[in-house]
């Protein structure tokens, strides 16, 4: 299984790549993650790689991947060739403005990439923030976009590995608000309509 | 056990079971993490472990710990080796007692350095044997190995992972036993003084050395060929997974010469490999270090055949080696179409450039600079950390940037040919204990009129708050005097001395015109907190917003968006610094509740 994260830096996908990564580990396979470290992570562009399996690098080739899993809608974009021809895109539809659209050297054209991403892909789009918010914080947003990975039924782990690895990676008192997080996922995951 | 560790992880505690008494380093992406991950692991506090204030400090207090027959290590990024070349290359003279281990992470791209320098150079250089990992777990083994072989020849040994490495997990299977040993003290020895004619008597012996390590490096499970076929590629690092799943992919006939131990150069394995192809492609990131070697031994060999990579043009000199190019290249030398391009146009998306944080305190500190020096010549040296963001549009306030400490001697050659400048300097409280002191004694010292404005936001912001000398904070979880930055400055002779919040506005300003006006050396203590260090403020607010766009123009930061025809403020971003609340024309922002 090849996953492929993408964000904004400073939104938690190097938590998200941990939690994939260690379910596998749970149900006796190999994982590895590939992680953007240092200076990216001040607002700029992000990327976790996930494999699980018998593959030698960690990184995910372009038109490799069977998942993506994007914490902004334009990052989803920018990513999408990542995705092999079967594969899956959950796109968080939470925008995050670069400070160049703001001083307008470039533009955001919302309509637009969500036109590209599902001319592209098989797309499922979830406002991942608001699920994140109501089960107690956007900080959740990780395990929110997890929930619904795992709700369509494309992940290859059981739900018993993904909470066993949630909670060996998140700080006991966040794990409240992360379980339902994940289960808000989960039902949002079950009810669209995408075949995997 | 079994465990995912990231490549830096899977070193600290390869070490940690080879029974490491003293690590130190300094902070410096890709590295970082293997310290952090060593004082994680010491449950027990049985490893003394420090974050040195540079890495030539670092560096000599790992050699004297191995001086007295104790294990140690010293972690840093390839431009820190820079720094420690001085006792590296002295040390590797005088050689070590108790195994040690220089770690120097490399950055091929580079993704967050100065500079796509390569280490293996550096253990060519210095006659030290360098292993070059190529996954979290072969880092693992090899970190044991070298604490092994440093013992073993008396020399230190390099391991020179690469960003791929650094930052990539895997998964790690052990036996959590530590080597245990007595540590049999420092015994005084002429052998530990270096002069010219010990230094004459090692060097031969050093070149010797070498004939003898490069003998096990032939024969070391990290240096190997794997595969038959009349066309070779020799790999190593980062890069052979990479050729690796190339080859399973496609079913290619292909040798591959995995090198894993590249310097000394394994000689009679390279001479197995060149006899037994016919033409070699080598795939390696940075500089053509093992391409050189086979070079070398074609030459020895008096034998001509085709190489193809670096030297010939065939590989792109600089850059990372990915999936995608690295594909393109083997095509290329196969001769075979693999794959069919379908290459999707993607729209042009927003360009999302690495920027100070929302509430950051530099933000603050660049503006009330540029507010007070508007329309006076001036010029802005900057230095290294998050403050090199101050670069990018709408601030524009760092005009140079070199290397660590760079910031204020530049501004005094700068000011020495151009007197009639302003000459800025800015540099932040960790890059001024690691080599920024030395420069303002020499301001201060050959009356030099420069501006020093020290950036303090009490830790190692970009490589992930780290603390100094200036937080009293230490690795080994205990609180020392903290040593203030201020007083440093005092104690030099600076005779302007004034600490100023940044986001105190008008006094910021203030304070910073008056040290313009100083006639000598002036240094102004920006203090605030990075805002990774406490739970900011309320979000700001704003209301009846007329659309000039000001606050975003003037600022640039990432919390204030437009939307519409007027400005909004992301709530999730904001920490309620309200810097623009003093830049707003009509009011309209204001503090949060």
């Amino acid at each position: 299984m090849d996953i492929l994260i993408s964000g904004v830096g400073g939104q938690g996908t190097i938590l998200a790549s941990k939690i994939l990564a260690y379910s596998a580990v749970v149900e006796g396979n190999n994982a590895r993650t590939g992680e953007t470290i240092g200076m990216s992570q001040r607002g700029g562009c992000v990327v976790s790689h996930v494999r699980t399996g018998s593959v030698n690098s960690p990184y995910n080739p372009v038109g490799g991947a069977d998942l993506l899993l994007s914490f902004e809608l334009c990052e989803g974009a920018r990513n999408i060739k990542y995705i092999n021809k079967n594969g899956i895109a959950v796109i968080n539809t939470t925008k995050i403005m670069p400070v160049t659209t703001s001083l307008g050297t470039s533009e955001y054209d919302e309509e637009q990439i969500k036109k590209f991403i599902t001319d592209n892909a098989r797309a499922v789009f979830v406002d991942a923030n608001s699920l994140a918010h109501e089960a107690g914080s956007v900080k959740a947003v990780n395990t929110v976009l997890i929930g619904v990975a795992y709700g369509i039924g494309i992940l290859d782990v059981s739900k018993e590995s993904i909470i066993q690895s949630m909670e060996k990676n998140i700080k006991q008192r966040f794990i409240d608000l992360n379980m339902r997080a994940f289960e808000a996922g989960v039902r949002y995951g079950s009810e669209v309509q995408v075949k995997c | 056990m079994k465990e995912i560790l990231l490549g830096n992880s899977a070193i600290a505690l390869g070490a940690v079971l080879a029974g490491v008494k003293v690590v130190s380093g300094y902070p410096g992406t890709p590295s970082t993490e293997v310290l952090e991950s060593v004082a994680e692991f010491n449950t027990d506090g049985s490893i003394d472990v420090e974050w040195s204030t540079n890495e030539k400090a670092a560096l000599e207090i790992a050699a004297g710990a191995s001086y007295c027959g104790a294990r140690s290590m010293v972690t840093m990024k390839q431009v820190g080796l820079n720094v420690a070349s001085d006792p590296l290359m002295s040390l590797a003279m005088i050689g070590i007692k108790g195994g040690m281990v220089v770690v120097v992470a490399d950055d091929p791209g580079p993704i967050s350095s100065q500079t796509e320098q390569d280490t293996r150079h550096f253990g060519k250089y210095a006659n030290l044997p360098v292993l070059d990992p190529s996954s979290a777990q072969e880092a693992f083994e090899m970190t044991k190995y070298a604490f092994e072989l440093s013992e073993q020849i008396h020399l230190p040994v390099i391991i020179r992972p690469t960003t791929k490495v650094c930052h990539s997990s895997g998964t790690i299977e052990y036996d959590d036993e530590k080597y245990e040993y007595e540590i049999e003290g420092f015994i005084k020895d002429p052998k530990w003084v270096i002069f010219p004619p010990l230094s004459y008597r090692r060097h031969l012996e050093i070149e010797e050395q070498q004939k003898e390590i490069s003998k096990m490096f032939d024969s070391i499970p990290y240096n190997r060929i794997e595969g038959k076929g009349k066309y070779g590629i020799a790999s190593g690092g980062a890069t052979y997974p990479i050729v690796k799943d190339i080859i399973e992919k496609f079913d290619l006939d292909i040798a591959l010469l995995k090198v894993g131990a590249v310097f000394p150069a394994p000689m009679q394995l390279h001479n197995r490999f060149l006899d037994s192809v016919e033409k070699v492609l080598v795939l390696e990131e940075l500089d053509p270090v093992i391409e050189e070697q086979l070079y070398y031994a074609l030459a020895v060999n008096n034998i001509q055949k085709p190489i193809l990579g670096k030297m010939n043009g065939f590989v792109s000199p600089a850059g990372e080696l990915k999936y995608e190019n690295t594909l393109k290249i083997i095509e290329k030398f196969v001769d075979i179409e693999l794959i069919k391009d379908e290459d999707i146009s993607t729209p042009e998306l927003p360009a999302r450039p690495p920027v100070l944080c929302a509430g950051c305190p530099h933000r603050a500190s660049f503006y009330a600079v540029k507010k007070a020096m508007k329309g006076k010549k001036s010029v802005f040296c900057g230095d290294i950390g998050c403050y090199t963001l101050g670069n990018g549009k709408p601030l524009e306030m760092t005009d140079t940037c070199l290397c660590m400490g760079a910031g204020i001697t530049i501004a005094q050659g700068i000011k020495k040919v151009e007197p009639d400048t302003n000459a800025f300097a800015f540099i932040g409280d960790s890059t001024f204990f690691a080599s920024g002191m030395t420069g303002l004694a020499n301001a201060i010292y050959n009356n030099t009129n420069i501006n020093v404005i020290i950036l303090d936001n009490y830790t190692t912001a970009m490589t992930g708050q780290q603390p100094h000398p200036g937080t009293g904070k230490t690795m080994m979880g205990t609180m020392s005097e903290k040593i203030d930055i201020a007083s440093v400055a005092k104690a030099l002779n600076a005779k302007f001395v004034e600490k100023v919040n940044p986001f105190d506005f008008e006094k910021a300003i203030k304070v910073v015109s008056d040290a313009a006006e100083y006639d000598g050396v002036s240094v102004v203590v920006f203090e605030a907190p990075c805002i990774a260090l406490f739970k900011g403020d309320a979000p700001c607010k704003i209301e009846n917003c007329i659309g000039c766009n000001r606050c975003i123009k003037e600022l640039g930061c990432p919390a204030l968006y437009i939307s519409g025809r007027k400005v909004e403020i992301d709530k999730t971003l904001c920490n309620g610094c309200g810097l623009c609340i003093n830049v707003c024309p009509t009011n309209c922002i204001s503090k949060g509740d």
